[in-house]
């Protein structure tokens, strides 16, 4: 599948997605947000608008397209995003957790869960690739990567339930 | 002085709205229906008919340059000189295409008429320059916008909006520079000077703008904006230098920042309001007898430069290597003449001499209604065109 993108000034960006058929699919995202989707029939055809999206309702419509809301076969051909079984979690930690105050290196999440600590979001700092050495904080919400298992079970160790 | 009070701005805005109202029933652009309006209710028309119009005084005026500065301003956050690059040779081979077609049978057709060589100038500009904001709406309107026409077409315009920043610099100087070549070469000096650095605060200036815009609140926002954007303009003008590309080049300053989509989003309804009074203002200053006494180099510019734009923009889609259908839609895609062309009208109404005073805005204004109207019908019968054009090229080949 190729993907091309190319700007539009003024308006936003466009790309166009080769579907298989000889037809496309483009999708023009607006500056205001808004996505309008096409689909052109061949390459040389007119482009016909098929739907009008707000931003919001793009996003959500975006989502469900990826699976991330329901995966209808659970088998290798189906991947998420980072393909496999690997999953990105948001944990936030919470006021009065024992994490507050403690280093990476102490808390030792990783041996505990098997999922890994990519990011550390502190308000409007982000810390990337976080040291055993970053101290975490109540309030910081933490990015971790691995198996959908560690990730549940480092979702719960972080906020106590 | 002539008072401009609260009731005729109230009338102002009725006017506009009502146009507005029109415009998105008829399907039509609403810049020449502002400018009709506000021809409407002018003293030339309601004035003339005993009906209560608007005196185009020294508050409606400072409205309308508002207007002027944040409609280039919003070109320069848009304008981005990387956007440029990245697509230089295909850009610049269809904007090259389109200048050196476009504006000089401008030139030509003011020399043609016996006008001075600045007054050429200013026609040339005003047939030369798309109207970005027609041109763009009808792209998003028609569905083109995601067919390959739009990108010959906006990469066209950006060209184009690069070229008048430099045009508006050099005429300003050559209108309001006064007589004899001393002056003239004194008001360049300062405009390329005061530019030259406003560009290198601009390049260098990132921080600067960032650190500013830095607020979360939206009306600390807003007012930041316009705190850094009128003064410059306000100061540009102050000393002889166009307050349109000072603004421009503060867009140009805000569009390197990561503020750019917040500012589009806070300041586009700002925007629009100067704008429409901006054109509203045009209509007023414009006696439509003075637009029936242009109807010669009108109807001459409207017969040769129509044809011109859609030469320029075929070439313009050839070098995108679309197919002759396609590159003759980037033809008919440019025809509209808007914002920019009253821009310079308004410039040139600054000068001495009844034809910049008087000829120039009332051609300016009678142009720009004929071709965004022109333009903007050519592109919903851009089918019928395509089988006139080429069914003609095919009978002629046949005939060979």
């Amino acid at each position: 599948m190729t993907v091309y993108e190319s700007d539009l000034p003024g308006v936003g960006k466009k790309h166009e997605i080769e579907l298989g058929d000889g037809s496309q699919l483009v999708i023009v995202t607006h500056n205001t947000g808004k996505r309008e989707v096409f689909r052109r029939a061949t390459p040389d055809a007119d482009s016909e608008k098929l739907l009008e999206l707000p931003d919001q309702l793009a996003r959500q419509v975006g989502t469900i397209l990826e699976g991330a809301y329901f995966q209808p076969v659970r088998s290798q051909s189906i991947e998420t995003l980072l393909g496999g079984d690997t999953v990105i979690e948001w944990v936030e930690v919470p006021e009065g957790s024992d994490l507050d105050g403690t280093t990476l290196g102490e808390a030792d999440l990783r041996q505990e869960t098997g999922a890994n600590v990519i990011v550390v979001q502190r308000g409007e700092t982000t810390i990337t690739n976080p040291g055993g050495d970053t101290e975490l904080r109540a309030g910081d919400t933490l990015l971790a990567v691995g198996p959908r298992e560690a990730c549940q079970t480092f979702e719960s160790l972080v906020t106590g339930e | 002085m002539v008072e401009f009070s609260l009731l005729e701005l109230g009338e102002l805005f009725v006017a506009v709205a009502v146009a507005g109202a029109l415009g998105a029933r008829l399907g039509l652009s609403v810049i020449p229906l502002y400018v009709v309006v506000g021809m409407f209710a002018s003293p030339f028309v309601a004035g003339r008919l005993g009906l209560p119009y608007v005196l185009p005084g020294e508050t409606l005026t400072l409205l309308a340059e508002v207007g002027i500065v944040l409609l280039l301003f919003f070109l320069g956050l848009e304008f981005s000189l990387d956007r440029l690059l990245a697509a230089k040779t295909n850009i610049t081979r269809a904007g090259v295409i389109d200048i050196v077609i476009n504006l000089p049978i401008g030139v030509v057709i003011g020399l043609a008429l016996g006008w001075s060589f600045v007054e050429a100038l200013l026609l040339g500009g005003i047939v030369y320059i798309s109207s970005s904001a027609i041109i763009t709406k009808s792209l998003i309107d028609l569905g083109w916008i995601a067919n390959a026409e739009s990108e010959p077409i906006l990469g066209t315009l950006v060209f184009e909006d690069l070229v008048i920043a430099v045009y508006l610099a050099v005429v300003t100087s050559l209108v309001l520079g006064g007589d004899g070549l001393g002056s003239l070469a004194r008001s360049l000096a300062i405009a390329f000077g005061f530019l030259g650095l406003l560009l290198v605060a601009v390049q260098y200036g990132t921080r600067f703008f960032s650190a500013v815009l830095d607020v979360q609140d939206p009306e600390p926002f807003v007012l930041r904006t316009l705190g850094v954007l009128i003064p410059i303009a306000g100061f540009a003008l102050s000393i002889g230098v166009s307050e349109a590309v000072a603004a421009f080049f503060v867009g140009m300053g805000f569009s390197t920042t990561e503020h750019r989509e917040r500012i589009e989003r806070r300041l586009v309804g700002i925007r629009d309001v100067f704008a429409a009074i901006f054109f509203f203002w045009i209509g007023v200053n414009t006696d439509p007898r003075l637009v029936v006494a242009a109807a010669v180099p009108l109807a001459i510019a409207v017969v040769l430069t129509a044809p011109t734009k859609v030469i320029s923009g075929y070439y313009g889609g050839q070098v995108y290597d679309l197919t002759p259908k396609r590159s003759l839609r980037v033809g008919l895609g440019l025809v509209s003449r808007g914002e920019f062309s009253l821009v310079i009208a308004a410039l040139a109404a600054q000068g001495t001499g009844t034809v910049m005073t008087e000829l120039i805005p009332a051609f300016a204004v009678g142009y720009v209604l004929v071709m965004s109207t022109l333009g903007t019908v050519l592109m919903g019968e851009s089918d019928r065109v395509e089988t006139l054009v080429f069914r003609t090229k095919t009978e002629t080949a046949a005939a060979d």
